[in-house]
C-alpha cells in the first residue's frame, strides 16, 4: 500500500475546496430563487408542519386518554389473559428494535457519504477528505438526534402517563441522544476498525444498554450519561471520518441519493429496490437442481422460474418472525392495550411482512417484457408471480393466528381463516409492486381541507389497500373473539376476489 | 526511464467472474500503452481496476513499485483517471469545476491554467454555464481538460476520442503525446484507430487472451472489428 502523508496541511486546503464549492453553489441558487419564493416555500412548510403536529399531537393525547383509562374497561382481544409480558419488559425489546432499525438504516444510507458529483470531483482530489465528509455527517447526526428526541415524545406520553411534562422532554432527550448513539456506531461499521461481524456485534451489544431507558424513571442524569457517551463516540468517529474507503463513500451516498428521491416522488417500489439494492447475497446456485429438473409446458416453466426467483432473493425470513413477535408482545402486555390498537398492530404487523414478499414482481415490474417471453396469457403470468407471496403469507398468518388461538384471542376455526387472508394479502403485494409511480402532472382535487393530491395517494395506497381489505374478516373474527361459519365463507369470498382483481387487473405504467 | 505502472496476473470481472483473460503489462514514463478490443471485452474494467475504481480478482497492480490504494493521497496525487462519468456539480460552472480541480493539487496559478485549458478544450465562450446547459460534447471536452490539467506520472483514459468531433480527436491525439513526452506514462483504452497510430507506442488487445501487439496490429484490429 502506498503509505499516507500528514494531513494537516491538506485539511486547510480540503477546507477551502469544500467551502469553494458551497460558495458557488449558494450563488448560483441566490441568483435563482427570489426572496418572495422562499417566503412562499417556508410559509407552505411551516404550515404543513404545523397541521400535521397538531393532527399527530390530537391523536396522540386521544390515545394516552384511552390508555390511561383502561384499566376500568379491561378489553382486549385476548379474552382471558394467561400470559402477560411486563410493560417494561415489553417497551424496552420495542425501544431496541427501534434503535436497531435507526443504526442498520442509518449503515445502509452511510451515514459518511459523498454523493456523485463529488466522488468524481472531490475523491480524486488528493487531499484530506475529513473536511469534506464530516460536516455533512454531523448534520446528519444531529437531524437524527432531534428527529428521534421529537418522535419519541408521544411514545413517551403513550407508554408512560404517569410522567410529568418536563420528565416527558427529559425521556425524549435522552432517546435522541441514543439515536445519535445508532447512527455513530454505524459510522463506526464504515470506518470497519472491527470487520463486520465483529462490528455489528458491537452495535447490538452497545444499544442493548439504551434499550433500558422506557424500564428506567426519566431522570437528567441519565439524559447526561446518555449525551456524554453519545459526544465521546462522535470525538472519537469524527477525526476518522476522513479514513471511510472511497468505494464505502460512494455507495453510501448513491443508496441515500436514491432512497431520498423516491421517498421525495413517494414511490414505495422505488424506495424498497434503493434499500435492498446493496444487498450482495443472491445466491445463484440455491434451488439449481430443482430448476433445471424437465418441466412440461410454458406454464409450469414460468411457475418454476418464480420460485427459484423467490427463493434466490432470500425472502425476508428474519423480519417476518420479528414482525410476528413483536404483534404478539404488543398483545400480551401488562394491562392490555386498546383493542382497536391491538387490532391495528395486528394490520401493521400483517402489513410491513407483506410488503417484504414481493421482492421477485418488484424486479420483473422493472423489465415487463420479460412477461411477454412466454406464450402465456398476462394472467397466467401474474398468477405465476403471485403463487409464492400468496403461500408464504398463508403460511405466515396460519402461524400467527394459530398462536392467537393459544393465546385464547379465538377458536381453531382461526388458523384456517389466517391463512385464507394470508392468500390475499399476497394477492396484494403483486398489486403494490407492479403499480406505477406516482403521476405528478396530475392536478391536486380541492377539499374542504384544502388541495389533495389525490391521485398520487391513490397510487401510494394501490396494493396496501386490497392487503388491508383481505384482513378484514379475520379481523372481525379477532374482535368477536370467536370465529363464525360466516366469517369463514366471507373470508373465502374477499380473498378470491382479491386474487382475481390482482391477476385480471393489468397493471398501470406511468 | 523508470517503470511507472506494472501489472502482474491481473484479473477483472464482476462478481467472482473475470470478463477477459489475465492481463500483464509494464508501463514506463513517456510511454503509452493502447488498449483495444470488442465491446464488452473488458478493457474499461481493467482501466476502472488499475483506476482502483473496483477491486481485481486476482494478481496485482502496483504504481511505482506500491500496490495501487485509490484512498491513499500519493495515488490520487499521481494518477489521473478520466472515465464516462457523466457528474457534475449542478450549481458550478465550467471554469469552476476547473478551478477546483487546479487549486485541490495545488498548481501555482491555478486561474492561467483554468484558461489554458478552456483555451484548448474551446470552452472559453461557455466557461460561465453551467454543466447542463452545455452540450454532450462539451461536457466531455470538460472532463478531459480535469484530467488534464492536474500533473500526473499515470494518465488513464477511456474512449476519449467518444462524443468530440475529428478536429478535437487530432488536437486530443497531440495532447496525449505531449503529456508523455513530458514523462508521463498513459494508459489508453480506445475505439479510435487514428488515436492509437497517433500515440501508442504499444498495444494490448484484450480478449479471452491478452496479446500485446505492435499498434500498427491494434489498429487494423479495430478496423476490422
Amino acid at each position: 500500500m502506498l503509505t499516507r502523508e500528514s494531513p494537516t496541511p491538506d485539511r486547510r486546503l480540503a477546507a477551502e475546496i469544500v467551502s469553494f464549492t458551497r460558495r458557488s453553489a449558494r450563488r448560483y441558487k441566490r441568483s435563482r430563487i427570489s426572496w418572495g419564493e422562499r417566503f412562499v416555500d417556508a410559509y407552505s412548510w411551516g404550515l404543513g408542519i404545523a397541521v400535521s403536529l397538531t393532527i399527530a399531537a390530537s391523536f396522540v393525547l386521544a390515545l394516552r386518554n384511552e390508555i390511561a383509562g383502561r384499566a376500568s374497561t379491561g378489553n382486549s382481544i385476548i379474552g382471558t389473559q394467561w400470559l402477560i409480558l411486563p410493560e417494561p419488559v415489553l417497551w424496552s425489546a420495542v425501544t431496541y428494535a427501534f434503535l436497531l432499525v435507526v443504526a442498520n438504516l442509518a449503515r445502509k444510507l452511510g451515514p459518511i457519504t459523498v454523493g456523485g458529483p463529488e466522488s468524481t470531483w472531490w475523491l480524486s482530489l488528493p487531499i484530506d477528505r475529513r473536511p469534506m465528509v464530516l460536516p455533512p455527517f454531523l448534520r446528519k447526526v444531529a437531524l437524527t438526534g432531534a428527529g428521534l428526541a421529537v418522535v419519541y415524545l408521544p411514545f413517551s406520553m403513550v407508554t408512560a402517563v404517569n410522567r410529568t411534562a418536563a420528565e416527558h422532554l427529559v425521556a425524549s432527550a435522552t432517546f435522541g441522544a441514543a439515536g445519535v448513539i445508532a447512527v455513530t456506531l454505524a459510522a463506526f461499521q464504515q470506518l470497519d476498525m472491527l470487520g463486520p461481524r465483529a462490528g455489528r456485534a458491537a452495535t447490538m451489544t452497545a444499544l442493548l444498554a439504551c434499550a433500558v431507558l422506557p424500564a428506567v424513571p426519566a431522570s437528567p442524569w441519565l439524559a447526561a450519561v446518555a449525551g456524554l457517551a453519545a459526544v465521546v463516540l462522535l470525538a472519537v468517529a469524527g477525526p476518522r471520518t476522513g479514513e471511510v474507503r472511497g468505494e464505502e463513500l460512494i455507495r453510501g451516498g448513491a443508496v441515500a441519493g436514491h432512497t431520498g428521491a423516491s421517498l421525495f416522488m413517494m414511490d414505495t417500489n422505488e424506495v424498497l429496490r434503493a434499500l435492498g439494492g446493496g444487498r450482495k447475497t443472491v445466491d445463484g446456485g440455491r434451488a439449481a437442481g430443482f430448476f433445471a429438473k424437465p418441466v412440461g409446458g410454458p406454464l409450469r416453466a414460468l411457475i418454476r422460474a418464480d420460485v427459484v426467483a423467490f427463493l434466490r432473493l432470500n425472502p425476508p425470513l428474519i423480519p417476518s418472525l420479528l414482525w410476528m413477535l413483536a404483534c404478539i408482545a404488543m398483545l400480551l402486555v401488562e394491562g392490555g392495550l386498546p383493542e382497536f390498537a391491538q387490532l391495528a398492530i395486528v394490520v401493521i404487523a400483517g402489513c410491513a411482512t407483506a410488503s417484504g414478499m414481493g421482492g421477485v414482481a418488484r424486479k420483473t415490474a422493472l423489465v415487463p417484457e420479460l412477461d411477454a417471453l412466454l406464450p402465456l396469457h398476462p394472467a397466467l403470468v401474474r398468477g405465476s408471480r403471485t403463487l409464492m407471496p400468496c403461500l408464504a403469507m398463508a403460511a405466515w398468518m396460519a402461524v400467527l393466528s394459530g398462536l392467537l388461538v393459544f393465546l385464547g384471542a379465538s377458536d381453531p376455526a382461526l388458523i384456517a381463516v389466517g391463512a385464507l387472508a394470508g392468500v390475499g394479502m399476497g394477492a396484494g403485494t403483486l398489486r403494490s409492486a407492479t403499480k406505477a409511480a406516482p403521476d405528478w402532472s396530475a392536478p391536486p382535487v380541492d377539499t374542504p381541507f384544502g388541495p389533495v393530491p389525490r391521485a398520487q395517494l391513490g397510487t401510494l395506497m394501490r396494493g396496501l389497500d386490497v392487503t388491508i381489505l383481505a384482513m378484514v374478516p379475520l379481523l372481525v373474527g379477532l374482535y368477536l373473539g370467536y370465529t363464525p361459519g360466516i366469517v369463514g365463507i366471507v373470508q373465502a369470498l374477499f380473498s378470491a376476489g382479491i386474487v382475481l382483481v390482482s391477476v385480471l387487473s393489468r397493471p398501470k405504467r406511468a | 526511464m523508470g517503470t511507472v505502472l506494472e501489472a502482474e496476473g491481473l484479473l477483472v470481472g464482476y462478481a467472482g467472474a473475470p470478463v477477459c483473460g489475465e492481463v500483464s503489462a509494464t508501463v514506463g514514463a513517456g510511454q503509452i500503452l493502447g488498449i483495444v478490443g470488442v465491446n464488452g471485452a473488458g478493457k474499461s474494467t481493467v482501466a476502472r481496476t488499475i483506476a482502483g475504481r473496483q477491486s481485481s480478482l486476482a494478481g496485482e497492480v502496483k504504481v511505482h513499485g506500491l500496490l495501487i490504494d485509490p484512498d491513499a493521497v500519493p495515488f490520487r496525487r499521481q494518477v489521473s483517471a478520466v472515465f464516462d462519468d457523466d457528474l457534475f456539480f449542478p450549481s458550478l460552472t465550467v471554469r469552476e469545476h476547473l478551478l477546483l480541480v487546479a487549486r485541490g493539487h495545488s498548481l501555482a496559478d491555478p486561474e492561467g491554467r483554468v484558461e489554458e485549458e478552456l483555451e484548448f478544450f474551446g470552452l472559453q465562450g461557455r466557461s460561465h454555464a453551467i454543466p447542463d446547459a452545455l452540450s454532450s460534447g462539451q461536457r466531455r471536452r470538460l472532463l478531459l481538460a480535469a484530467g488534464l490539467i492536474r500533473p500526473s506520472s499515470l494518465l488513464i483514459l477511456d474512449e476519449p476520442e467518444q462524443r468530440l468531433d475529428p478536429m478535437m480527436r487530432v488536437a486530443l491525439g497531440e495532447r496525449i503525446a505531449e503529456h508523455a513526452r513530458n514523462g508521463s506514462a498513459v494508459l489508453l483504452v480506445t475505439h479510435d484507430p487514428d488515436l492509437l497510430l497517433a500515440t501508442a507506442s504499444s498495444c494490448l488487445v484484450i480478449d479471452d487472451e491478452v496479446r500485446e501487439l505492435e499498434p500498427e496490429q491494434g489498429a487494423s484490429i479495430i478496423a476490422g472489428s
